[in-house]
């Protein structure tokens, strides 16, 4: 009897241990008996912004039999989970990644490195077309394939602007300031000049404005010296300064207080506000401009950001296609990523292709001139991407003391002082 | 004599799958965080690649002025006010929940059901309504007050420092509330009802009874609730960082949110783990009064 117990606590600890083996291991999926193989396509965009992506995928796979895809969608952009799975020996097998992350997926290899891909099964128009190509190089190999560009343009109400007595969209950062304010005077309050997100978090929101904002003016955070050393680009004066002009934002009522708990462009206090009249101007990139005339109609349209016309005043994002490096079938991984960069899939995707001639193949509606206009002259992130301090690092570093001196914790030089401190023990290491 | 040796194994054959259980769930995460502590090492990278720093992740720590700013947060804001609240609020609904005019009433069930409801609503769920209750342009209490003619404009309660505290206080009381209500009302039931007849008989008032009668009889589980949500919150990281992200500037950053951001944002899971220890020692602290109390009592019982 006891013999009996002991037999069955043995059995139950082993099936315990073989049961927790078998629910950490996973893979990524290959092929069945059939001879089918089967893909994960892992994308990131909210899903009611890829029903377009999603009709492409089935297209595919009405066409080809033999490689199916699947779809998932890991909203928001999760490259630590991606780590985490290829680091495990599972994964999808081609994820979409925003070009500031491939440099941190390439360094551990966690992505497979293109280049005999790409030297066996050639690209239709080369690596000639693409843009964004510093974002996806590393170490001499390229780890995606640039797939998307995007930048970030002025989204306005003409008649909010009209109503000021404003006859065109603001062209400097000075007439922004002037004109938002003098919006909000104007309508005693009812619609905000500018809206924007001006939260303290680890978020893309004012993240961007306040580089442009910079950028414009000729200096930026980082940079790499002649000696190949990661420096402050940036005085604690020209900060100083940069700041203010934040913050006076919101002491001129340009920008009602309530933005600064709002971290995202996508926020619907921006959305809503553009959409009703609450709000005059903010700034978006494509897709979320694209869904916001689909509530807002005509009543909105985009310029280029102020200065958005001097090149690297703007910049230049986007997303890039790579496959795992577990993939078990690069090849046919590969294929499906050559049919996603093709012209038809961004006849429903609603977003930029990152290669020159399928741009120049598209027609874009006359209110996304703004975009237009300003992506040539956009710079990507590459500027500020291998020192010791990743983006989204610096990202809430400046979010955070920016958002102090809006909600008076600091002062603009206190601010300053504390993110040159920071930037400098970053690059550091 | 082979009878005699499984007889000596059988209990370690026994207690085998809990000790299993313990060794992978909580024994080998905790040795790994405090490994980890010492190493330098990113979300990106295998555990092989860490390369070993000494104690420089505890000296950043130490040496940084966020993480007294970050602690006082915690210990104050977040757990002393938010526990005290509770506790209060919740003797007061308990009482209320076992009075004898619920009961006439046929409203008892009724009600407590209706208490229980925020601790059905997920955390996630519970904070981006609030977030949506409390937004400064279109935010209903916003606009309540307004159209009331309380206040001229929207207050951005999450954006202000004046009253961000107070808004995430309002949060983690209303969805954790209920927890202590029913401790609360199940300590409440146990109450000998001659106690409260006795004193009755001396003259004694409600307030009287309440002090004389219902607090020392409650004192255990008062005891209780106030441990297990003071560890509870202290480690929370869910409200704050969906409510504020730690804003405006750093004004709400708390441990577990600088926890988060060193380590995923920063990418330096080391720093993490070391903030980590930090939270697990204070925690710790209260454990050891729990489990003190909890055997006293058992004592006593006994």
């Amino acid at each position: 009897m006891r013999r009996n117990r002991a037999a069955v606590a043995v059995a139950c600890a082993a099936a315990f241990v073989v049961g927790l083996t078998a629910c950490s291991t996973g893979g990524s999926v290959g092929s069945n008996s059939s001879g089918t193989v089967h893909l994960v396509f892992q994308q990131f965009d909210p899903a009611a912004e890829v029903t377009g992506l999603q009709s492409t995928v089935s297209k595919w796979n009405k066409l080809h039999p033999d490689i199916q895809v699947d779809m998932q969608t890991l909203s928001p952009s999760n490259p630590q989970q991606l780590a985490r799975e290829a680091n495990s020996g599972s994964g999808p097998d081609v994820v979409q990644v925003p070009y500031a992350n491939v440099a941190f997926l390439a360094q551990p290899k966690i992505l497979l490195p293109l280049n005999s891909l790409m030297k066996k099964y050639p690209l239709a128009h080369g690596t000639g077309d693409l843009l964004a190509k510093d974002m996806v190089t590393f170490d001499g190999k390229m780890w995606a394939v640039p797939w998307t560009a995007d930048t970030m343009a002025l989204v306005y109400r003409p008649s909010a602007l009209t109503a000021a007595g404003i006859s065109s969209p603001p062209a400097t950062w000075g007439e922004l300031a002037s004109d938002a304010t003098a919006i909000s005077k104007q309508s005693g309050g009812k619609t905000a000049g500018f809206c924007f997100g001006a939260s303290g978090s680890a978020t893309a929101a004012q993240w961007f404005a306040i580089n442009y904002y910079m950028w414009n003016h000729g200096h930026g955070f980082v940079k790499k010296d002649s000696a190949g050393s990661w420096v402050t680009d940036i005085t604690q004066s020209q900060l100083t300064s940069t700041i203010d002009y934040f913050n006076g934002l919101f002491v001129s009522g340009a920008t009602p207080q309530s933005f600064q708990s709002v971290n995202d462009y996508t926020d619907p206090s921006i959305a809503n506000g553009l959409a009703n009249g609450s709000c005059a101007m903010t700034y978006a990139p494509p897709q979320t401009f694209q869904t916001l005339v689909k509530t807002a109609g005509d009543k909105v349209t985009t310029a280029p950001m102020p200065g958005g016309l001097k090149d690297g005043s703007t910049h230049l994002g986007g997303r890039g296609l790579a496959i795992n490096r577990n993939a078990k079938h690069p090849q046919q991984a590969w294929e499906f990523i050559q049919y996603l960069m093709s012209p038809a899939t961004f006849k429903t995707y609603e977003q930029y292709p990152a290669s020159k001639s399928t741009l120049k193949s598209l027609t874009v509606p006359k209110n996304q001139d703004g975009f237009v206009q300003q992506l040539p002259h956009s710079v990507s992130f590459g500027r500020y991407i291998g020192s010791n301090m990743p983006v989204v690092s610096m990202q809430q570093l400046v979010n955070q003391q920016f958002s102090a001196v809006y909600s008076g914790q600091s002062s603009s030089s206190r601010a300053a002082t504390a993110i040159l401190s920071g930037l400098k023990a970053g690059i550091g290491g | 004599m082979a009878n005699s040796q499984s007889t000596r194994h059988e209990p370690l054959l026994l207690i085998g799958p809990a000790l299993i259980v313990i060794a992978l769930l909580f024994a080998f995460p905790a040795v790994y965080n405090i490994i980890l502590s010492f190493q330098k090492l990113s979300p990106y990278q295998s555990p092989g690649e860490a390369i070993w720093v000494g104690l420089s992740n505890f000296t950043a720590l130490f040496t940084n002025n966020q993480t007294a700013e970050a602690a006082w947060n915690s210990a104050f804001w977040l757990t002393t006010l938010t526990v005290v609240i509770r506790l209060v609020l919740g003797m007061a609904i308990a009482l209320l929940l076992q009075s004898d005019v619920l009961a006439r009433w046929k409203l008892r069930g009724v009600c407590r059901t209706a208490v229980l409801l925020p601790w059905m609503v997920p955390p996630v769920v519970a904070v981006a309504s609030w977030k949506w209750i409390l937004d400064g342009n279109t935010g209903v209490l916003n606009q309540v007050l307004v159209g009331l003619g309380v206040i001229p404009r929207g207050i951005p309660f999450l954006a202000d420092t004046s009253t961000v505290w107070w808004s995430i206080i309002a949060i983690v009381v209303w969805r954790e509330l209920p927890f202590v209500v029913i401790v609360l009302m199940a300590g409440l039931q146990s109450i000998p009802k001659d106690q409260y007849e006795a004193a009755s008989l001396d003259h004694a008032g409600a307030w009287k009874s309440f002090l004389h009668v219902t607090v020392p009889n409650l004192r255990p589980v008062i005891t209780v609730i106030v441990i297990v949500t003071v560890i509870q919150t202290f480690n929370n990281f869910v409200y704050v960082w969906l409510a504020t992200g730690g804003g405006p500037g750093t004004y709400t950053q708390v441990l577990a949110t600088r926890l988060y951001s060193a380590a995923f944002i920063n990418n330096s899971l080391g720093q993490g783990a070391a903030i980590g220890i930090m939270m697990s020692v204070v925690v710790a602290i209260f454990a050891i009064i729990y489990f003190r109390l909890a055997d006293r009592e058992n004592g006593a019982r006994a």
